[in-house]
């Protein structure tokens, strides 16, 4: 009889020590890392980060694509000889015969897609060379680049506005502002070019011989 | 700081006495009712007193700090030299940065600024800034996109003062062959070449800043930990270099000292962080923070900032309406050597 009391008492004590081992530690209340996002994001309401102060310098736009709301930086300003009908006022083959003033980017090839699919009236409207053209032949905006790509570029412009594509400039903290696709490609040559890579590590090549 | 609560012994040379009325537990531990816990070299040395202890405490004394003590009571050294040791002094004894407070921590900070002044007759800027609350940092990397250009790996170097001789990288890009998968055995991450390279793509690995990272498990002296907001950081002067969290790794992110690291005077990043980029010495550990000087100020690590083609993404976790929430919900990510439950930080996914 006493054989057993002691027993029943030695299982409780072993229970209870493994009761409070296992909660030792705080860390360890939820299963995963989804969990805990998902927990710990539930009540969120902003943090005192802000990215504001490393944007300040930069002119920008606040634009609304589904449900995002974001900046962008601003660009016509950016652009030394706007606004481009200072030059183009009359067709590109007179334009080039005539010759009057700089020489500003007579040197662009169109190396976009391919000549069935693309010329320089695809994105550029013959009658007002300050704004963009759509497709359907709207005017769009110089500075909302991504409207005119996003026509063709549909999963790219998806992509963007929700942040897996581009990135964001300043910093990760909000307000966002978003790089534009002509931040980061050459409109008239979109592809990233081939080049040499910044870094060459001699010592490791030394540590593996 | 209060008698009994004093955590190392000051040589008192230049007569500044600095005094603590705040608990000695630290920020991160809730319970602040012990006022008299003990860490570091107080755990063997602060003890009551009897002439043994004393005894014990003389001799480490004059062991420990024989040379400090030759130069500071010295008629023929100067006031910066005394300075100068009396500064090693309470460097050498401090505690871990983990349990330290507030004020403890701008104090060795204010010694580490003032130490770089004396050598150096440069200013360094050595932030002690905590984790903020509602913030869990994360990484997203689009292989898709990535080049393998490496200008991430230039801006890291740069940032984060890493050894130049030794040409330590925390970032490494990997180059492989398109159809075989994630092939690290066959990959090449030194290459030298032109790139994009016909018939491979490129992925980076570096720090996962894991939620469940071994490294920290396996630390002897517990001088790397988890911070609040995900990162995981190194106390460069509690770490005693024994490399066990180099083996525990299961993804080669972290990088040890062999030798004393060599930083030009005109390329050393003064903007600072305790835990982050700030000078190390031989024979500690030191990896990836996510440029913690940097990601608590609001900015994305050098690495995210350099990248010309926007493989990276860098955010809060915590955050719904962040770019890499968006990411996590809506491409399909995967993380590496997901099976081993280490729960990485850091997404891969593809356009």
């Amino acid at each position: 009889m006493n054989y057993m009391i002691t027993k029943y008492i030695k299982s409780i004590v072993l229970i209870v020590i493994l009761v409070f081992a296992s909660c030792k530690n705080k860390e360890h209340q939820y299963h995963n890392l989804n969990e805990k996002i998902e927990a710990k994001s539930a009540n969120y309401s902003g943090t005192n980060i802000s990215s504001e102060v490393y944007n300040e310098t930069i002119k920008k736009i606040k634009i609304s694509e589904g449900n995002k709301e974001f900046y962008i930086s601003e660009r016509k300003s950016q652009i030394t000889s706007y606004s481009c009908s200072e030059c183009h006022n009359q067709p590109i083959k007179l334009l080039k015969d005539t010759q009057v003033g700089k020489k500003a980017h007579w040197d662009i090839v169109l190396n976009h897609a391919n000549k069935e699919t693309m010329n320089c009236n695809t994105c550029h409207a013959k009658d007002n060379m300050n704004e963009l053209r759509s497709i359907t032949n709207k005017a769009i905006d110089l500075n909302l680049s991504h409207k005119l790509c996003s026509q063709c570029h549909q999963k790219e412009g998806k992509d963007w506005v929700g942040g897996a594509h581009g990135k964001q400039i300043g910093g990760w903290a909000p307000p966002r502002l978003s790089q534009t696709c002509t931040g980061c490609h050459n409109p008239h040559s979109p592809s990233f070019e081939k080049r040499w890579p910044a870094q060459f590590n001699t010592q490791k090549v030394k540590e593996r011989q | 700081m209060s008698s009994n609560n004093k955590k190392w012994f000051s040589l008192n040379l230049t007569n500044k006495s600095n005094k603590s009325e705040s608990c000695g537990c630290g920020k991160e531990f809730d319970s602040c009712s012990d006022n008299n816990q003990k860490d570091g070299y107080d755990q063997i040395m602060d003890v009551p007193m009897d002439r043994r202890s004393a005894f014990k405490k003389i001799t480490a004394g004059l062991l420990m700090g024989a040379g400090a003590v030759s130069t500071s009571c010295s008629v023929v050294s100067g006031d910066d030299s005394k300075e100068k040791s009396s500064i090693e002094w309470e460097e050498y004894f401090k505690g871990n940065y983990k349990l330290m407070t507030d004020e403890e921590r701008n104090s060795t900070v204010d010694r580490l600024v003032r130490s770089y002044e004396l050598r150096k007759g440069k200013k360094l800027n050595i932030s002690s800034k905590d984790a903020e609350d509602d913030v869990l940092f994360g990484y997203a990397f689009n292989i898709s996109k990535c080049q393998g250009y490496m200008d991430c790996i230039t801006a890291c170097v740069e940032e984060n003062n890493q050894d130049r001789s030794s040409q330590m990288q925390y970032i490494r890009i990997h180059e492989m062959e398109e159809g075989k998968g994630f092939n690290f055995e066959e990959s090449d991450d030194n290459y030298y070449h032109e790139v994009p390279a016909e018939g491979h793509f490129y992925m980076g690995t570096q720090c996962f800043h894991c939620d469940n990272p071994p490294c920290i498990e396996v630390c002897p002296v517990e001088a790397t930990w988890k911070e609040k907001d995900g990162i995981v950081v190194i106390d460069y002067d509690w770490c005693i270099g024994c490399r066990y969290c180099m083996a525990a790794c299961p993804y080669d992110g972290r990088r040890f000292n062999w030798k004393t690291p060599e930083v030009p005077e005109e390329e050393v990043n003064k903007n600072q962080h305790y835990l982050g980029n700030r000078l190390r010495k031989k024979g500690v550990m030191e990896k990836c923070t996510f440029c913690v000087q940097r990601s608590r100020e609001g900015k994305n690590p050098a690495c995210v900032e350099a990248c010309p083609t926007g493989s990276r993404t860098f955010g809060n976790l915590l955050d719904p309406n962040s770019n890499i929430r968006w990411i996590l919900e809506n491409k399909k990510v995967f993380r590496l050597k997901e099976d081993l439950g280490t729960e990485p930080k850091f997404w891969y996914y593809m356009d």
